[in-house]
This record gives C-alpha cells, structure tokens and sequence, in this order.
C-alpha cells in the first residue's frame, strides 16, 4: 500500500502545487486575492460550498455517529442541510444585495458598516474566532489521529498536524481564494468516488442492504430510531440542531463569502439545488460505513473504527485513495476557514491593499498556529465539536438579519445581546452555567431571546423613520 | 402567490425492503425540501 500511497501522493501534491502557482498573482488585491475575483459559476461554486461544509466532519465524524447514535443522524443532518438549502434560496438574495452595496470585503465589515459602527463588526469577527477555530482543530485533529493510528511508527499525532497546517499555509499563501476553490473541486470528486467505493465494500459484506439492517437490528435495535441508544435525538436537539445547520451560509464567514462572489442569483439558485443533491449522495454512504461499524466494531474507539473501516477492510488501492482523499478533505476545509479569519479580519482593517494585505497574510499564519495548538488538546467527539462550531456562529444570525434587513442604521442593543448570548454560551460549555433552563436547551433559549430583541428593535427602528424616508432608502 | 405558497410547504421494525421507517422518512423529507427548494428557483 506505501508504494500506491506515495505515487498518489505525489500526483495530488503536483496537482496542488500546479494550481496554486496558476492562481498566483503578483498584486494581491483583496477582489484577487481573498475574493477570488467574484465571478463563480453554479459548477465551481457547488464543490468549493460542497468541499467546505463536507469534509473529515462527513467523513470521519459521519460513520462513528452513525455507528453511536444509528439512522437519527440522517435527520440530524441530511435533513438540516435540505433546509439549509432552502435557506439558501429564500434569503441568500437579500443578503448578495446588501454585499454588493457595501462593497463586501468580508462578513464582519458588512455588518459593522450595516450598523454604521465598528464595535458591531467586532462581535461578530470575535464570534468568528471564537466558533471557528474549534471547527478548524477538528478537522486536523480528526486527520492527524487517523493517520497516527494507520501509521504508527512514523509520526506522533502532533506531527501529522503540524505537516498539514504547513502544507495548507504554503498552498493557501501562495494562491489565495482562488487556488482554494480549485483544489475544492479536485477534494469534492475525490471525496465522493471514495466514501461510495468503501460504503460497497461494506455493503458487500453483508450481501445487500436488507440484510445489512436485519444485522443491525440483532445487533442493537435501538439503532433504527430516533432517540438512538444514547437518547440524543430528541426533538429539541434536532431542531436546535436545525436551526444551527439553517445558519451556516449566513453566519460562517467562510460560507457567506461563497454567496457573495457567486457570479449571478440564478448561479447561486443552481449552485444551492447542486449542494442539496450532494449533501444527500455524500451522507447515504457514511450511514453504510456506520451501520457496518456497528455490526462489526461496536466497542471500539473513534480512531480504531475508523482506521478499520476505511483501511484495514478496503483493498490496498482504495486504502491509499481514501487516505489522501482525507487529508485533501481536511486542509480545503482547514483553509477555507482560516483564510475566511484573515478575509474578515482585513474587513475590519482601514486603509489600502497594500499596507493592509502583509498584515492579513500574517494574521492567517496565526490563525492557523492557533488553530494546531487548539488541535492538540481537543476531544475526539468530531461531530458534536462541529455541531457547537454551528451552534455558536448561529448565534449571530439575529444580529446579521437586522442588519441586513434594517432599512436605516441599526441600533446598538443586538450587537450587545449577541456577545452577552454568545459569553453565556461559551460560560454553559465550559460547565459554569447550565446548559438548559426549565427543560430548554440553553442554545434554543438565546437564539429565541435573540430574534426577539432583533424583531423588536427592527419594529421600532423602521418607526422612527418618517414614511417619506423610509420610501427613500427603500427605492434606493 | 406561487412562491409564497412555495414558502410556506418548506419505531425500530424495518419497513419497505429492510430499511428503517425513521431512516425512509428521512430521506422522503431531504428529497422533499431539495424538489421544494428546486420548484422556487422555477
């Protein structure tokens, strides 16, 4: 398998290195370099949204839950993300027209200047660093504990991850959003061929899918509904869930932007039709390899099963192809996310691109340094890590709708809301506050108290302003 | 009125061939809301 490893590996690293040095400009302006130059069509745009949302998350952190939690994950997930979708379509445009107003150059200073202050943009780039990097850490963390335990002898944990973030910094670096988008289309194709071959393979072990959920269903029953042998689906936890996942394109920096420099609305439209099919065809497999998981590895830990399922069962051939589709699958995510920290940073900054862009281009080194740190001492538990990346930056989504929606300038209160809700939030994962109240999930509490603060203050700011100037702004 | 309309629609035994009622409405629901989402951008 190492021979067939390493000539893959070559030729995706060749592949790499070729489009980065393609995307490579010598005047990286903020339209070039973090912006990708705005002009995406449906098919780019749907597998560098695709590559970004799915990712070690899908592939890692899929299986082991469904192979913990059983077919309650497909709502969990597949369904959120069908609405997500429908997210997408219904709101996406209104949040295009206000970036194209404001001159987008990231999400924190499009709200900051929707509210007309800076302090306004710094909620929501300090909401950012604080649910993002989490997020990133999961990704290298899920890849390095993976590759530790396919490879054990050649280096510890730490070592896998510090050679990703290196890669990932070089080739970002160098090619910008662009090169990132490109390398998202080779990691979408490259993640969908392999999950499918693999889930066959432990399809075929059974003789065919009946059998597989009759296997199951001896195994543990509880595994074939909702709530799961843990008890975590409940209603509550699927639709806090829901609402997290519903946010994403509007309060994850890195998803926002792939809305904004979609070349038209109606590439958006196809683009976001193109993210519901993949995210249906993407998760069907991972509920295969969870199911297989729980007939064969019930008792094993994360990295074990894992280790088991997509290499030691799996021909040497297909072994080799899903170890490097994993590590493509984690740095496109990674980079998105840290190159979506320096894109919002930089929108927060004064000043032309070319005082601006080296501090930016440091800024992502430091992100990404954090990010390996954060890497180091996270837990294993993939999908529930992201999941509180989701929640967290969902938290937001009143704040980013009043502005966006507001027809005049936005007042103050929300900003302030929204990072006490996002300080109580952290203080509930950290076991200094409760994380429900009266038998509510603490996350649905503060997003409802939040939307209603942000419907009131949107009442009440439209009544301020005379209904000859609110005809005014809204014809302009 | 379309489009508002449009706006508006958006147990362990094993059911049709072996595979669980949960995990069937599911996959109806996904494929319900991407045709739904589809049928706005019409």
């Amino acid at each position: 398998m190492i021979k067939t490893l390493l000539i893959i590996a070559i030729i995706y690293i060749g592949i790499l290195a070729t489009l980065s040095l393609a995307s490579r400009q010598r005047q990286k302006s903020t339209a070039s370099y973090l912006l990708a130059g705005s002009k995406l069509g449906p098919v780019l745009g749907l597998f560098t949204f695709a590559a970004t949302l799915f990712s070690t998350f899908t592939l890692i952190g899929m299986p082991d839950f469904f192979r913990t939690h059983g077919v309650g994950s497909w709502i969990f997930l597949a369904v959120s993300d069908a609405a997500m979708v429908f997210g997408i379509i219904w709101l996406g445009a209104y949040v295009r027209k206000k970036a194209r107003n404001k001159d987008f150059k990231g999400l924190s200073g499009l709200i900051g200047d929707c509210y007309q202050n800076r302090f306004a943009g710094f909620v929501i780039f300090l909401g950012a660093f604080i649910f993002l990097i989490p997020y990133v850490s999961i990704q290298i963390r899920g890849i390095a504990i993976f590759l530790n335990a396919t490879f054990p002898e050649a280096l510890p944990t730490w070592g896998w991850a510090l050679s990703m973030v290196v890669v990932m910094l070089i080739y970002s670096e160098t090619g910008g959003l662009k090169a990132i988008i490109y390398s998202d289309v080779l990691q979408g194709i490259l993640l969908l061929v392999v999950i499918w071959i693999a889930s066959f393979v432990c399809i075929a072990y059974f003789g065919d899918i009946q059998s597989m959920f009759k296997k199951v269903e001896q195994t543990n029953q509880a595994l074939l509904s909702v709530p799961g042998p843990k008890n975590l689906f409940t209603t509550q936890f699927l639709i806090a869930s829901m609402l997290a996942i519903v946010m994403i394109p509007f309060t994850q920096p890195q998803v926002v932007t792939r809305i904004i420099i979609m070349k038209s609305q109606r590439s958006l439209f196809r683009m976001a039709i193109g993210v519901g099919c993949f995210a249906i065809i993407i998760i069907l497999p991972t509920l295969f390899l969870g199911m297989y998981g729980a007939v064969k590895y019930p008792g094993e830990s994360t990295a074990v099963f894992i280790n088991k399922v997509l290499i030691r069962d799996q021909s040497d051939s297909v072994a080799a192809f899903i170890i490097i589709g994993l590590i493509a699958a984690a740095i496109s995510t990674a980079d998105s996310q840290i190159f979506a920290l320096g894109a919002e940073l930089r929108s927060l900054l004064k000043g032309d691109d070319k005082k601006v862009m080296p501090v930016t281009r440091v800024a992502i080194g430091f992100f990404a340094v954090v990010s390996l740190v954060f890497s180091l001492f996270s837990s294993d538990q993939l999908v529930l890590l992201a999941r509180t990346s989701f929640a967290g930056t969902a938290l937001m989504g009143p704040m980013i709708f009043t502005g966006i929606f507001s027809q005049n300038k936005a007042g103050m209160l929300i900003p302030i809301a929204t990072l006490l809700a996002m300080a109580l939030f952290v203080g509930s994962l950290l076991d200094v506050i409760p994380g429900s109240f009266w038998g509510i999930r603490l996350d649905i509490c503060l997003f409802t108290v939040l939307a209603i603060i942000a419907l009131l203050s949107q009442y009440a700011g439209n009544k301020s302003v005379p209904a000859g100037d609110l005809k005014k702004v809204t014809d302009t | 009125f379309y489009w508002i309309f449009c706006c508006t629609s958006a147990i362990h035994k094993p059911a049709l061939w072996g595979v669980p009622y949960t995990l069937w409405t599911g996959i109806a629901v996904s494929i319900l809301l991407v045709l739904i989402t589809y049928i706005g951008t019409k």
